[in-house]
């Protein structure tokens, strides 16, 4: 074990410790926090809520408690300061931040409205609704009815809408967002991970080194190494990338707009990452011992990338079309396709606990048997120079 | 003890090696030779677990050279291989950890190794900024650092100035001297006569020679070398008498004698030689010839390109006897 992690601490130098590999890391989560201070900017630019100031003169007040209400119901900030008519005509001669939007003054029934040139029109309709409820209060009671429950009857009053049929829960553009980066993030790791493995396979074989190395330790050894080593160096990828749009998303308010747990979508995406992972950096690392030459190596990857491609797409385009279908479903216990379409699906809250649980068990299951596999070939593959040699080839030879 | 028993390797249809058996005794360098293709390489990468034979087996100590022993061995591959973007200590350091060793004896033995054989300053540069020269010296390094008990080399010398085979020779009789079997190939055979105790000349996948260069040289067919003012005289005098005798390539000695024994001197010795000769002239030296290494190894691969000969001196199978496969 202290030989695979030998084996794993040079894989995480040599990948992760490189000035290229820090530049880039550190240039993507730059542009992440500048894409979030600039979302920020622009969400947090015109919401500055402005408070609308009505002044009430002694007689108007009573229509203060209605405006208030109303305020609250329509979400307005509102302050009504009381002022005298003379205050308010010296307040709009010479205007400043404390000049009000109107002055109301005479029968709370019937006001007079001062206002510097022309009325607001929400002013106005508040206003207006203030008075007629004030003017509908005053009837009830002088009719001896209890205003209170004209008003809770008036606001009960109101139909109940049912669809015949209703449009299908298409995402909102945030849920969609937190879904595109997901399978982004996800597919950009795997396949990052799985061409290094490779690449790595594939350097010692050209460089000849391997044959120092497995007169010293196994195959097994070596391969395991490699891919726990690009395994933390992705793992670590993942966490910084996801954490910093895990933070974008959190600044930009779309975990409260959604109900998206980020926490916990990041916690699936590194469980995910951590099994896809698994089932590609094997199957990269051992294919990629089939060649000798790093320009042969397209031929033994090409597959293995449309392996990522297909779920990668069709995570893309079915799931945010519609997370619970039959045929979603089914592909979420495929294992190249649940590492893709589990996470998202968590992270919408459209996916059952059995469904998950199955597509872990069933994605888990099929590891073993890829160790297997590419170990096998692997052994075979490593120390065969020149041409590429056949799958088929590899797999049959005995010992 | 290195012990080599009835290895046999096939490429398809390619026999590579066919039953080699040899061994490698504490504290002795042994000359692995052979014409390209011979099989050196091929049984060198089955001692080091590199390539499977198809039988035969290569013990240590008595018992199967297996992973946990071959982590103590230092192993030079044919075909030299570092990771080329890593700086030179950093990989010595690794590959001495994958050896076993702990992380300060390792950096230790890096300094050492890379003072000794020269390439000390390089240290902090990645391998493929040096020369070929000093990659090699890093690549013996490889192979030394770990402290191995077994030494098994291909080709060590290819590549190497004359001050760095100086150097690596030293270093060879040094690890020697301390009682580690040291195993190497080449084809200067110079050097192999002059550094090993044992050599085995191998052809077509068998040991066709084995044995101490003085063996090897000791030949009952001899050869002389006469330094005398007239040759053409004493050609004429000696070949008169059935015996065969030639024109050294200087121009003042005689030859006497052929390498196959076929010359007219199987009842005489060196003093009746030295009389018929004295016949003819004057004779300033009288010198017994003795095979070079060189001579015994172009003997082992002309038997193998010329087989009619082989039928005319059936003295020499035991020695040089041609597999039955071609």
């Amino acid at each position: 074990m202290s030989i695979v992690w030998a084996v794993a601490r040079r894989e995480i130098k040599a990948r992760m410790l490189t000035r290229a590999n820090i530049v880039s890391m550190a240039v993507i989560v730059g542009l992440i926090a500048i894409g979030t201070g600039v979302g920020w900017f622009f969400q947090h630019r015109d919401s500055a809520p402005a408070t609308t100031h009505i002044a009430l003169s002694s007689e108007t007040a009573p229509l203060g408690p209605v405006l208030a209400a109303l305020a609250t119901t329509q979400g307005v900030t509102l302050e009504t300061p009381a002022m005298t008519a003379e205050q308010a005509t010296a307040s709009f001669a010479t205007p400043t931040d404390a000049t009000p939007d109107a002055f109301l003054d005479g029968s709370p029934a019937s006001p007079t409205m001062l206002v510097q040139s022309a009325a607001d029109p929400t002013v106005l309709d508040m206003v207006t609704s203030a008075v007629r409820t004030y003017t509908l209060d005053t009837e009830v009671s002088a009719l001896g009815g209890d205003p209170a429950s004209v008003a809770a009857a008036l606001a009960a009053a109101v139909p109940t809408v049912t669809a015949a049929h209703p449009p299908t829960a298409a995402l909102d553009g945030a849920q969609y967002g937190v879904a595109m980066v997901m399978v982004a993030l996800l597919f950009g790791a795997l396949i990052g991970t799985g061409s290094m493995i490779s690449m790595g396979v594939v350097e010692e074989k050209t460089s000849r080194v391997v044959e120092i190395l497995l007169s010293t330790i196994r195959p097994s050894q070596l391969l395991a190494g490699k891919i726990l080593g690009v395994g933390v160096y992705g793992l670590f990828q993942v966490l910084v990338l996801g954490s910093a749009s895990a933070g974008a998303a959190a600044v930009l308010g779309a975990g409260n707009v959604l109900k998206v747990s980020l926490g916990a979508s990041l916690i699936w995406l590194v469980v995910w990452f951590l099994l896809g992972y698994a089932i590609f950096a094997l199957l990269f690392g051992g294919f990629a011992a089939l060649v000798s030459r790093q320009e042969d190596i397209g031929s033994v990857t090409t597959p293995l990338v449309m392996l990522l491609l297909v779920p990668f797409y069709t995570t893309m385009f079915l799931v945010p079309n519609d997370p619970q279908s039959t045929l979603v479903r089914v592909l979420s216990i495929v294992p190249i396709f649940a590492p893709f379409m589990l996470p998202v699906r968590s992270a919408l809250g459209a996916v059952q606990g059995w469904e998950l649980a199955l597509g872990l068990a069933v994605t888990i299951a099929v590891i073993p048997g890829l160790v297997w596999l590419a170990a096998r070939v692997y052994r075979r593959g490593v120390l065969h120079t020149g041409g590429k040699l056949a799958l088929r080839e590899a797999l049959r030879s005995g010992s | 003890m290195l012990e080599i028993d009835q290895l046999s390797k096939s490429y398809g249809k390619v026999v590579a090696l066919d039953g080699l058996t040899f061994d490698v005794r504490p504290g002795e360098i042994f000359g692995f030779v052979g014409s390209n293709g011979a099989g050196k390489t091929t049984a060198m990468r089955i001692m080091l677990g590199v390539l499977a034979a198809d039988a035969g087996m290569v013990r240590w100590n008595g018992a199967e050279l297996d992973l946990h022993t071959r982590r103590t061995v230092g192993y030079m591959p044919e075909e030299r291989g570092l990771y080329p973007k890593m700086k030179v200590a950093e990989q010595l350091r690794y590959l001495a950890g994958l050896h076993g060793m702990s992380p300060a004896g390792a950096a230790a033995a890096v300094d050492h190794w890379t003072d000794l054989l020269g390439v000390g300053p390089r240290r902090e540069d990645s391998v493929d900024k040096l020369s070929l020269g000093n990659q090699q010296r890093v690549q013996l390094a490889a192979a030394l650092v770990h402290d191995p008990v077994l030494l098994v080399l291909d080709e060590p010398f290819s590549g190497l100035d004359p001050l760095a085979v100086d150097v690596m020779s030293g270093v060879l009789r040094e690890r020697a001297a301390a009682g580690v079997p040291v195993i190497f190939s080449s084809h200067q055979l110079d050097l192999v006569e002059r550094l090993c105790d044992r050599v085995g000349i191998l052809r077509s996948g068998r040991m066709q020679a084995l044995g101490t260069i003085d063996e090897l040289r000791t030949t009952d067919r001899p050869q002389w070398t006469l330094s005398v003012p007239d040759p053409a005289a004493v050609v004429l005098a000696l070949t008169g008498r059935g015996i065969a005798a030639r024109n050294g390539e200087d121009g003042r000695t005689v030859v006497v004698g052929t390498r196959d024994g076929d010359d007219g001197l199987a009842e005489l010795d060196d003093q009746a030689v030295l009389q018929m000769a004295l016949t003819a002239g004057p004779v300033h030296e009288f010198t017994r010839v003795r095979p070079t290494l060189a001579d015994l190894f172009r003997d082992v691969v002309s038997a193998a390109e010329a087989p009619p000969e082989e039928a005319k001196h059936p003295a020499r199978r035991g020695l040089f006897g041609r597999r039955a496969a071609a």
